[in-house]
């Protein structure tokens, strides 16, 4: 009753807004060679705010995108989603107008929402007056506003969804639509994650939560390294079109990769900063190696979380000498998003374009930073530059605030 | 062969009651949970009312003291319903890791981050008047705020649940979808056992204004009880309210190994996109019918099988003739003998959690055999002249029912259950 369970899934498109390039070749280029996107803010005053640099996109012109008006009622996040989309197609050459409606479907995530369009309006209601606040305030900030838009702009009818799940909705978008095609409730999805988090208040939210290194340096997001004081924020969106195996090829479609695995595990710790026991990350790549039919030996590159605070990366290194013990030397690991910062929800979609253009070019991006690799961790980590990737299978996780563990796999077709 | 999910445990933390039996009573007597709004001065605001969870009391409701200090009100609302749901689902021995493992926790949740993010700005900004900061003495926590974004985690970290666990933003329809993500899982053998549903508390100053200025509240505000007549002539806009509704989805065969109480067989579940408009339905409720004709399909039934629908019904202009047309289209002259309430009537709307509390209230309809009212029904509106079960609860064979939801941004979404033993008395 729920259709062919051998559907498979694979990504035909991807369109990305990063801090160190717009678009998928600026990306690779910048990704490939090492260039970090991490500079000072220059969006809004820094002044006295504890953290003054991040993964900011510059250059981004929205009206490249979508009209004035539209442009006027919605958030920068959504900006960046209508551009993700928007290049995700084109790089896909699909025409959604030619395609069922109701087979199409979007499933984007997104953590903050609309925040400075949201709260900009806040500032209206409590200094001018409650008609002051602008009606568009609700359809610009809630966090569905991003599906909810792209659904209009593209008439897409179909399954579409909203994950919030801190620094891992991008991987649950992906897995969700993943698991959505494969069950058939959908043939064709956009699938990925948006964020614009560079905002005064959030920064204060997010340096007293102790997850970022505070202060200027543009190179302080080090994980694995001993002087690893936490992540940089940054914003961006990236999003890959995601499809029924068979509907790609009857279309001819290029395919960079197929999604195999979705394993997900929660930590249950109850402390907010992922945790020092690797048990359920273990689990959670278990069973995504497991889904695919991969064994530990399949896999070329695992793309880590790397949230750069010891007791999560010793977390993240326990889970992989678990998963992957005496065979852990073959696979190759890298954390690129040193170069672009941790844009959230953005941030999984990213991790896995950047796989699957790893795997298109053969070559694995550094991980940045990391000069000083702790050797307690026992990871043989790709730094200073990057290296050649053999293999067909890849891993990409990630930890959340809170205890969720996901890992996406991934292999050529 | 397709393993089947049913619903064994019921919370709900509502307006107009907490805990399955307060909430069901108060649902089959035609009781408003709506008020005038108690939480801060809404007086310079166009609406005044709200659906209010009023004597919350979080210590008895299985939250502990850290947690009631640490937890933002929404956040707190969803572990209280997880708690009472587990407590309703009566395991007679503690889980083993393995249970755990395979346990997850799936959430709706439409606004969670809205009560603490205007306190957090208020307090960093002095309610506007300088740059944001953290004040010298201030002992600025950011927990509750991110606590309100982590809603599920908090809840597998409080019953040590390690299987998946998410939270999904789809508005009005969040609830369902977690539900329905949930019963996915179990189905596709991703895991044995889900608390799934939803959770929002957004009634401050901001939260309620943000509908004001679109003009989508009512401004009944000399009758709150009233303010919320879905369907009803003189309906003016939908009544914000706050609240939590989980439930327990469960693999049937080890329900029944238990020997687990069955509310209900979840049969389906199905989701589309309006491609529309953010904030409504076309008259004639076109993605509406397309996702009725959907989940028929999907159920394997006839809108002859259909005895109970739990309609979206928002108390809005156009979202009630949108869906009248909608059951028109698709049920034909069999809408009008099917039996149709809007509980958002009673409860107002809950935002994330609506339509995980309107999943309860089906289920509990299949329980009970009675179907719940659409209260303030006075004045018809010739647009809307299904059978909408007015004012008095009803007592009627329910095997089959219906819940569906409209949500803010375009995601429609619906589930259909199903008395326990159904699928056995009907070979499908």
């Amino acid at each position: 009753m729920n259709g062919n369970t051998q559907r498979r899934v694979v990504i035909t498109g991807m369109g990305v807004v990063a801090a160190n390039g717009i678009g998928k070749d600026a990306f690779w280029q910048a990704t490939r060679n090492g260039v970090s996107g991490i500079k000072p803010i220059s969006r809004f005053s820094t002044g006295d705010l504890p953290i003054t640099v991040a993964g900011e996109v510059s250059d981004f012109v929205v009206n490249d995108y979508i009209e004035r008006k539209l442009a006027q009622h919605t958030d920068r996040v959504t900006h960046f989603a209508f551009a993700a989309v928007q290049e995700a197609l084109q790089d896909a050459h699909i025409v959604l107008a030619e395609e069922n409606p109701h087979r199409v479907g979007a499933v984007i995530a997104n953590t903050v929402g609309g925040v400075e369009y949201v709260l900009e309006q806040v500032r209206a209601l409590h200094v001018r007056g409650p008609r002051y606040m602008s009606a568009y305030t609700a359809i610009a900030w809630l966090q569905v506003a991003n599906v909810g838009q792209m659904s209009i702009r593209y008439g897409i009818q179909g399954y579409c969804k909203t994950p919030v799940n801190d620094t891992v909705g991008g991987l649950d978008a992906l897995g969700m639509a993943y698991q959505a095609i494969r069950r058939g409730a959908a043939d064709v999805i956009l699938a990925g994650g948006c964020e614009a988090l560079l905002q005064p208040c959030v920064l204060l939210v997010m340096a007293q939560s102790g997850q970022c290194a505070t202060g200027d340096d543009p190179r302080a997001y080090r994980p694995f390294d001993r002087r690893a004081s936490g992540l940089l924020l940054a914003e961006g969106a990236g999003i890959c079109i995601v499809e029924e195996y068979g509907h790609a090829l009857r279309r001819g479609a290029t395919i960079y990769g197929e999604i195999v695995g979705y394993g997900q595990s929660n930590d249950a710790h109850g402390s907010l900063i992922p945790s020092s026991n690797g048990a359920q990350y273990a689990r959670a790549i278990r069973s995504a190696l497991q889904e695919g039919d991969l064994s530990p030996q399949d896999i070329g590159y695992f793309s880590l979380d790397g949230r750069a605070l010891p007791t999560s990366d010793q977390g993240e290194a326990k889970a992989l000498h678990l998963a992957f013990s005496n065979g852990l030397g073959q696979v190759a690991l890298s954390v690129p998003r040193t170069m672009l910062g941790h844009s959230y929800a953005a941030a999984g979609a990213l991790d896995t374009i950047t796989a699957l253009l790893a795997l298109q070019h053969r070559l694995i991006p550094p991980t940045i930073n990391c000069e000083e690799l702790d050797p307690r961790y026992g990871l043989n980590i790709v730094r200073k530059e990057a290296q050649p990737f053999s293999g067909s299978g890849m891993l990409i996780g990630g930890r959340s605030m809170g205890g969720a563990n996901v890992v996406l796999a991934l292999r050529s077709i | 062969m397709q393993r089947r999910v049913v619903i064994t445990g019921l919370g709900v933390v509502a307006p107009n009651g907490i805990g399955k039996e307060a909430f069901w009573q108060a649902c089959v007597s035609g009781r408003s949970g709506i008020g005038r709004v108690t939480r801060f001065d809404a007086s310079p605001l166009n609406t005044q009312i709200a659906g209010e969870v009023a004597d919350f009391d979080p210590q008895t409701l299985g939250i502990t003291l850290e947690e009631a200090l640490n937890l933002d009100r929404g956040t707190q609302f969803a572990l209280a319903a997880a708690n009472l749901a587990l407590q309703d689902a009566a395991f007679s021995t503690e889980l083993n890791q393995g249970e755990r493992d395979r346990f997850g926790v799936y959430l709706g949740s439409a606004m969670s981050i809205v009560d603490e993010g205007e306190k957090v700005w208020i307090r960093f900004t002095n309610r506007g008047t300088q740059p944001p900061k953290v004040a010298e003495n201030d002992t600025f926590s950011a927990t509750p705020l991110l606590s309100s974004l982590a809603s599920a985690n908090v809840i597998a970290a409080h019953h040590q649940l390690h299987g998946p666990c998410t939270i999904i933003s789809t508005g009005c329809s969040a609830g369902a979808d977690a539900i329905g993500e949930a019963f996915w899982a179990i189905q596709e053998d991703r895991a044995d056992r889900m608390l799934a549903g939803g959770a929002d508390s957004a009634i401050s100053y901001g939260g309620l204004n943000v509908f004001s200025v679109m003009r989508a509240l009512s401004t009944r505000n000399d009758e709150p009880e009233r303010a919320s007549r879905p369907y009803d002539g003189r309906r003016d806009g939908f009544v914000m309210a706050e609240g939590a509704g989980v439930l327990l989805l469960e693999e049937r065969a080890m329900a029944l190994a238990r020997g687990a109480h069955i509310y209900a067989e979840v049969i389906a579940f199905s989701s589309n996109s309006n491609a529309y408009h953010m904030t409504a339905l076309p008259d004639d409720g076109a993605p509406l019918q397309q996702l009725l004709w959907q989940i028929l399909s999907e159920a394997c039934i006839t809108s002859e099988q259909l005895d109970y629908i739990n309609s979206h019904g928002s108390s809005t202009p156009s979202n009630e003739p949108a869906e009248t047309a909608a059951y028109k289209a698709v049920f034909g002259e069999r809408a009008y003998h099917i039996p149709i309430s809007a509980t958002k009537s009673m409860i107002g709307h809950t935002q994330g959690a609506a339509s995980a509390i309107e999943t309860i209230v089906t289920a509990l309809a299949l329980e009970h055999q009675v179907i719940p009212p659409t209260i303030n029904q006075e004045q018809p509106d010739s647009l809307c002249d299904l059978d909408y079960v007015p004012n008095v609860a009803r007592r009627a064979p329910v095997n089959v029912a219906l819940t569906h939801s409209s949500g803010f941004g375009g995601v429609n979404s619906a589930l259909i259950l199903a008395k326990p033993d159904w699928g056995d008395m009907d070979e499908w």
